[in-house]
């Protein structure tokens, strides 16, 4: 606390800068701990919101049998759509919300049946990860995917089939159901997630 | 306070900003009622917080209400002076209307086919068009027997608004302004005054780093002006948003002939303009994208000069530039803000009245350590604040006169539903300190007491509601409180002569706007303070009056114990010079005859029922089972003629207010599964089922409001509405959405679009969809591909609408419509 304090104060003490801060959305999710499907351990704000790449973010687990296998199959489908647009400035993330079950070979050789069982080369990276059940929780609801009936949200069956997506330079992020047709989901990422005109509309601005 | 004013911080301010905000730090880590803690990795950024969102924090209420400006047009004129010409939108910008990147509505230079039932001629296009359009929209005549012309025999007004970022003191204890969005770079909004009959113009023009889309809410405006949400203006792009401002016409089936007469229930009159971006809404009008505009028809004018409505005197019915732009710099130097150029000094503007105030309601996160608005792309159920603003500032204060006031009441938050009421400063410091059962109450009103038997309801200021959304009451009706869920608006007089009776001059008596509705998340409000979200008690979206029978309990909405104070006004008692130069105490009192609806739809008039289920799904919002799609119809009402729909909660305790596009509604019956609240377990919401065990309620509902128009009905927790609308005037497609903002971006929204049918084609039958929208893709004038550009390059690509990627779908299944299509009755 004292230690907060100073920090506070001595901060305060400072030159107050002209412009007024960044708030971002996203400084409010946790740099927790994980770990991907090739076994390497990462933190996910380090990984993922160090240097502004635009993100594709959704829950899933290994063993659904409702949702994940559609989601995954649309997420293949985004991924070689928005390689043009974004190439290696754009990550795709699916973490486990069943941790204790999906480790790093289980989650292997799901990705393998969607084309992520390799690096990406020039392709969008797709990192499939999981972590300790505290961890996948806090992230779990920082970004949104829960729901406020509390047994709908125990119940990893009837999980949100939602992606979560956008970049955190422009500070844009929207939600939507994984069950819209591609087309729209390629023209929401587009233009929520990119940041320059040709990015966004596909035309010169 | 502006961008260029740095903040300077003193020792003392800084030690004491310090503390506030380690303070409200640990209060945060402390009260998590109604949230769960995010967990060990949880970083310190300002969430929502319960406790916060109840009280009111000590700098309140020294800040003076702010209202919002008028700006001057750009350019007055008729058709032919405006249409092509540059230098309409200021001598800055060169481009005629419909030459910027997304165009300009094709109705400006065209007549919709369909409007051939009016005796116009669609052949017509230009000047042509115009002149045909003005002969045949009707004249109507007032009750003092004045014969008025109802539309196009004002010119057009030009306006030119940029968006902007814009920064703004908000939270008084932080060092830094928030970066917030608005129109003109103000929040909120400029005064958007519209009269009836005159056409409008405003060339939007986007300069944030997100693509927006602007809705005139209340407004009647064709497709391509409506803020249809992928009709984007995009980054760095403008759209000219034509908004005729004319009243639909209503067929009236004489014995020879049949006629059209301006509807003039129609005549709306608070109206409002925010942003419609498709998946930002939420954000961007958190942001601050969201203004005023009050609209004047020639009734509300005869009852300003009459003195039946509170006005300044002539000034309030009149607009010093209402058919020519003043050009003499001395006469400008009068009419504008030195301050603000192109907005008018305030007692200049158009239909100028002190007391006629517009009020937005909305709250918001205030980080007090950044001083920036902090958003929750996470708040999927709906972004709550927990600090409330009032005209985009946190708990203002107001002076006023010991007068009568019109107020015009937005809820324009994004998810928090509002009741408010009126309390003396006596009553609300008792009751804000030990509760409202606390308040001594006196035999004040004995009547009231025994009616209401709220407790409330004995110490509540007593005003007059006149009226709903953008349209007045058939009479004032005596309130002493208003439930306002997102995007309602109330019109209300209070009577501050009486409220503070005995006041003497320059004496202050203060009152203070109140919020008393206990809610904690998106679902909606709660029964108590303490009740963490158990929906089991599930309350109707307003007060009823209970049946003798005991099917309609009473069901008044949970109040908290302890109002929230939202706004302070301090009401001073008039000086005789003050007097000597107002004019007469308005004679508005409660019964006072106002707007008359006079054309209910009737059953036979009804071709198409349909039914459309709001309900959560797969972790988002769908309606009928379905997500959003922009490029398809849901639903095609046949143009001339009327349906009912059935607006239905797909349960689980959530607030739905649906609002439709285009269109005024009338509220048919309100019903309420009374079975399913006793029945429902907080853990499982029952699923969908069939239209049982529903109590019809619209005989508890206050008459007036019932008959009166809506744009947003607000669905409570197991609750049908039954609605009925016509469809007049314009084709192309239009939306209807869940106005908790988040349920819209999470794609609770639905596309419907009139589809003409005119003598020359087959008739259209609205169970069908036709293949493709009545605009075809094209519903902007614009130049084609191959043409040059006002700035001298050659025309690379289409304006208008960016077509999608690929190619819409044009059909939806004949499902989406709903189940309960019945095939249209008449004709054949």
């Amino acid at each position: 606390m004292r230690r907060e304090l100073a920090a506070l104060l001595n901060g305060l003490f400072a030159q107050a800068p002209a412009a007024p801060p960044r708030l971002r959305i996203s400084d409010s999710w946790p740099n927790v701990e994980l770990v991907n499907q090739f076994g390497r351990n990462l933190r996910f704000r380090d990984e993922f919101l160090a240097d502004d790449r635009a993100l594709i973010i959704n829950p899933m687990y290994t063993t659904c049998r409702g949702s994940c296998p559609g989601t995954s199959a649309t997420l293949e489908d985004l991924r070689a759509t928005l390689a043009p647009v974004f190439g290696r400035q754009l990550s795709l993330i699916s973490f486990s919300v069943d941790p204790v079950v999906d480790r790093p070979a289980r989650l292997l050789s799901y990705a393998k049946l969607y084309g992520a069982g390799e690096a990406a080369g020039d392709f969008p990276e797709w990192q499939f990860v999981t972590g300790t059940p505290e961890g996948i929780e806090a992230l779990r609801r920082a970004l949104g995917f829960f729901d406020l009936d509390p047994r709908v949200d125990r119940d990893p069956t009837r999980h949100a089939a939602t992606l979560l997506f956008g970049n955190s330079r422009t500070d844009r992020w929207s939600t939507l159901p994984s069950g819209l047709r591609t087309p729209l989901l390629v023209e929401t990422i587009r233009r929520v997630a990119g940041t320059t005109f040709e990015q966004r509309y596909g035309i010169r601005g | 306070m502006s961008s260029e004013v740095t903040p300077l911080v003193n020792r003392r301010d800084a030690l004491k900003t310090g503390v506030a905000a380690l303070v409200a730090q640990a209060a945060l880590a402390q009260d998590t009622a109604g949230q769960e803690r995010a967990g060990p990795y949880d970083l310190p950024t300002v969430k929502f917080n319960a406790g916060l969102s109840t009280t009111v924090p000590p700098w309140a209420f020294r800040c003076r209400l702010p209202q919002p400006l008028v700006p001057r047009p750009t350019f007055i004129g008729r058709f032919e002076e405006v249409d092509r010409k540059p230098g309409t939108f200021g001598p800055q910008d060169q481009r005629p209307v419909g030459e910027v990147f997304h165009g300009v509505a094709l109705e400006w230079g065209q007549t919709p086919e369909h409007w051939s039932a009016f005796g116009c001629n669609p052949q017509k296009t230009g000047q042509e068009s115009w002149k045909d359009k003005q002969q045949h929209f009707g004249t109507y005549q007032l009750p003092g027997g004045k014969t008025i012309r109802n539309w196009g025999h004002l010119p057009i007004k030009c306006y030119k608004i940029p968006i902007l970022e814009l920064t703004k003191q908000l939270h008084p204890e932080s060092a830094f302004p928030a970066r917030m969005y608005g129109y003109a770079g103000m929040v909120p909004g400029p005064l958007l005054k519209m009269r009836l009959g005159q056409p409008v113009v405003v060339r939007y023009e986007n300069h944030l780093e997100t693509e927006v889309s602007i809705h005139l809410h209340g407004g009647h405006s064709p497709s391509h002006s409506d803020g249809f949400p992928s009709f984007y203006v995009l980054q760095g792009k403008a759209r000219d948003y034509f908004y005729p401002n004319i009243l639909p016409l209503h067929e009236e089936r004489l014995e020879d002939r049949v006629t059209f007469q301006p509807d003039l229930g129609e005549s709306q009159s608070s109206m409002w303009y925010h942003d419609h971006g498709m998946d930002g809404t939420g954000y961007n009008v958190s942001k601050g994208l969201a203004g005023f505009a009050p609209c004047f028809g020639e009734q509300e004018l005869q009852w300003l000069k009459s003195g039946v409505l509170p006005s300044s005197g002539k000034a309030s019915w009149t607009d010093p530039e209402e058919c020519l732009l003043e050009t003499d710099p001395e006469e400008i130097a009068k009419l504008e803000d030195p301050d603000h150029p192109g907005f008018y000094r305030k007692e200049k503007e158009p239909f100028y009245n002190q007391f006629d105030i517009p009020l937005v309601l909305q709250d918001r996160v205030l980080d007090p350590k950044t001083g920036q608005i902090a958003f929750d792309t996470a708040g999927h159920n709906g972004y709550l604040g927990d600090t409330m603003l009032v005209n985009g500032v946190p708990y203002p204060y107001l002076e006023c006169l010991n007068r009568k006031y019109r107020f015009r009441i937005l809820d324009g938050s994004n998810s928090r539903v509002f009741r408010v009421r009126l309390l003396s400063e006596q009553d609300y410091f008792t009751a804000r300190d030990r509760g409202i059962e606390g308040v001594p109450v006196d035999d004040r009103d004995p009547a009231v007491i025994l009616n209401r038997g709220s407790l409330y309801d004995q110490v509540s200021q007593s005003f007059l509601r006149i009226g709903k959304d953008s349209w007045l009451w058939s009479k004032a009706l005596a309130r002493r409180s208003i439930v306002l869920a997102m995007a309602n608006r109330a019109d209300i007089i209070v009577d501050f002569g009486k409220l503070a009776a005995g006041l003497a001059p320059g004496e202050e008596k203060v009152f203070y706007l109140v919020n008393t509705m206990p809610q904690f998340d998106g679902r909606g409000p709660k029964v108590a303070l303490d009740d963490g979200g158990d929906p089991r008690v599930l309350p109707l979206p307003f007060d009823t009056i209970a049946t003798a029978d005991g099917a309609v309990p009473t069901t008044a909405v949970a109040e908290m114990s302890r109002p929230q104070g939202l706004l302070k006004i301090i009401v001073r008692g008039i000086t005789p010079e003050q007097a000597a130069k107002l004019p007469k105490e308005a004679t508005i009192e409660e019964g006072t005859p106002l707007l008359q609806h006079n054309h209910p739809i009737q059953d036979h008039e009804v071709v198409a029922v349909r039914e459309f289920i709001f309900e959560r799904g797969r972790g988002a919002w769908m309606i009928n089972g379905r997500f959003y799609d922009p490029t398809i119809a849901n639903a095609t009402p046949k143009l001339g003629t009327a349906e009912e729909w059935v607006l239905r909660n797909g349960g689980g305790g959530w607030w739905h207010p649906i609002h439709i596009h285009l269109e005024s509604h009338q509220l048919i019956s309100y019903e309420k599964d009374f079975l399913a609240d006793a029945i429902v377990d907080p853990a499982d919401a029952p699923p969908v089922t069939a239209l049982t065990n529903l109590v019809n309620v619209t005989g508890q509902i206050e008459k007036t409001e019932a008959v009166g128009l809506h744009d947003v009905q607000v669905l409570g927790p197991n609750t049908v509405a039954r609605i009925r609308m016509r469809f007049r005037t314009w084709n192309g497609p239009f939306v209807f959405h869940c106005h908790n903002l988040e349920h819209e971006d999470m794609r609770m929204m639905y596309n419907f679009e009139p589809v003409p049918s005119p003598k020359s084609r087959p008739e259209h039958d609205p169970n069908v969809i036709p293949d493709a929208r009545t605009h075809g893709n094209s519903v902007t004038l614009q130049p084609t591909v191959g043409q040059t550009l006002p700035n001298g390059k050659p025309a690379e690509y289409k304006f208008g609408e960016l077509p999608f990627e690929p190619l819409p779908t044009p059909q939806a299944p004949a499902s989406d419509a709903g189940t309960l299509q019945i095939p249209p009755r008449g004709g054949k």
